[in-house]
């Protein structure tokens, strides 16, 4: 019996094959064929979406331009220590006047203006991240 | 620094960010501005007499509209050396 099923499933499998072939499994010249019909319809769709759709910061970019602006800041030694997570007064070793500038340094970057209380908040890298994401146009990490 | 009031030192940082801002346009740059500033708020990190703090944030202000004259006057000076060729 284990002998008869096996070979039924092999020809189930070879039939059902084909249908999840993806394209880089196919021969060269037929991907060139399909693809203009695959993409055409997804760029047609990005094209009507870019005026409404919910552009917004994603938390990687966020972060990626508040690293950045650490990384350019000349009172920052030892950027190995710069990550995510990094605090501005233990980890990066910046006083609180250099806060108040880095803080003002991120409002420019993100075309805002953070009130002061808010900005007295802001201590480390996650904690900016945070602010900027909660902000009406930021779009918060789904 | 001010660490005894809080009300005290956030009035620090505001004049502190208000002169920063102020020395964006500082005629030698705003690197010479920031270190400088950076320096005389330093220098001033160990008193925490609250008068003294007051008269500083005083001071602060005063430098504030120093500075604030000092772009009057370069505004008004070059203004002046268009117009009148002498």
């Amino acid at each position: 019996m284990f002998s008869r099923t096996i070979p039924r499933f092999a020809r189930q499998i070879a039939r059902a094959a084909p249908r999840y072939q993806t394209p880089i499994a196919r021969p060269v010249a037929r991907p060139s064929l399909f693809q203009p019909k695959q993409t055409a319809p997804s760029t047609y769709f990005q094209a009507i979406r870019c005026y409404a759709s919910g552009g917004g910061l994603s938390q990687d970019e966020v972060q990626g331009r508040i690293m950045d602006l650490l990384k350019n800041f000349d009172k920052v030694q030892d950027t190995s220590k710069l990550n995510g997570e990094s605090h501005f007064h233990n980890d990066l070793g910046l006083d609180s006047l250099d806060t108040v500038e880095v803080v003002m340094a991120i409002e420019e970057e993100f075309s805002i203006e953070i009130p002061d209380k808010e900005a007295d908040a802001i201590h480390s890298v996650k904690q900016a991240v945070d602010y900027i994401l909660a902000q009406p146009d930021g779009k918060t990490a789904l | 620094m001010t660490s005894a009031n809080p009300a005290l030192r956030h009035q620090v940082k505001r004049i502190y960010k208000e002169l920063l801002y102020m020395g964006k346009d500082f005629p030698q740059g705003y690197d010479y501005f920031r270190t400088r500033l950076h320096k005389a708020f330093m220098s001033q990190q160990h008193i925490d007499d609250e008068e003294k703090i007051k008269k500083g944030i005083e001071r602060a202000e005063f430098v504030r509209k120093e500075i604030e004259a000092l772009y009057f006057l370069k505004k008004y000076r070059t203004l002046r050396h268009t117009y009148d060729k002498f």
